[in-house]
């Protein structure tokens, strides 16, 4: 597999209020972004813990994006 | 920002690279700059490759169970205490700088959670292997010989694990949950 064609699993936790309004308004306004991230929405970024982004690379996650 | 530090400090431990976890803020108003932030996070992960792989050969399965064992000592109450202490002295002392963050993870957090964590392994290790010598057990785990032989005292203290010869058993593993 070349670096060309390997699309990572990434996780996003999103805080409803700041990042996933800013990923929804990217959307609306079409914006073109990586389709790489799944989206879990939290209520807030301080609700993450150290076991959710271990469960994440455990569950075999690429990567994991905290967006507060 | 001490989850995050303890974040980096904890993958750092389990093998897998730090740079794979990301904490950026974007306002609801800024739609441009998150999805700069994702582009570039992408792009950064496609470059580090896939997990277990980029890490080193034959490493999933190694990374897999200190994974598994991670999120179970991620909730032990040890961690969680520390997590919790630190935070408290931070807000008091009023110095958020990340020097002091990172520090105060090396000596409070960090060393539970190791200890945690090498504890989970080799139960795992007795109840799904079996019988093992503390070396074959050092060597799983990652963890010193001398860790090791601390951890395998405290749990045989608690009846967990019996020695016979040179090798160890678990006690009544595989059917308790944590």
């Amino acid at each position: 597999m070349t670096a060309g064609d390997f699309n990572p699993h990434i996780l996003g936790f999103f805080c409803h209020w700041c990042c996933y309004a800013a990923a929804d308004a990217a959307g609306v306004s079409r914006y073109q972004y990586p389709p790489n991230v799944r989206v879990i929405r939290v209520m807030c970024t301080g609700r993450i813990d150290l076991r959710f982004i271990l469960e994440a690379f455990g569950c075999g996650a690429d990567g994991v994006f905290t967006g507060g | 920002m001490i989850i995050a530090e303890a974040c980096r400090q904890v993958l750092k431990d389990v093998g897998v690279n730090p740079e794979r976890t990301a904490l950026e803020w974007a306002s609801a108003a800024e739609a441009p700059r998150f999805v700069e932030l994702i582009t570039r996070y992408v792009s950064a992960v496609k470059s580090i490759g896939p997990l277990g792989k980029a890490e080193g050969e034959n490493k999933e399965a190694v990374i897999g169970m200190h994974l598994k064992a991670g999120a179970k000592a991620a909730s032990a109450l040890k961690v969680r205490t520390a997590l919790g202490k630190l935070a408290k002295d931070i807000k008091k002392s009023g110095d958020y700088s990340p020097g002091i963050i990172s520090e105060g993870v090396t000596k409070k957090v960090f060393p539970a959670f190791r200890e945690e964590r090498l504890t989970q392994e080799v139960q795992i290790c007795l109840s799904e292997i079996g019988p093992c010598k503390s070396a074959d057990l050092s060597e799983k785990t990652g963890g010193g010989i001398k860790e090791i032989g601390k951890i395998l005292e405290t749990l045989s203290r608690k009846k967990m694990v019996k020695k016979q010869g040179s090798n160890w058993y678990g006690i009544g593993m595989g059917n308790q949950e944590s």
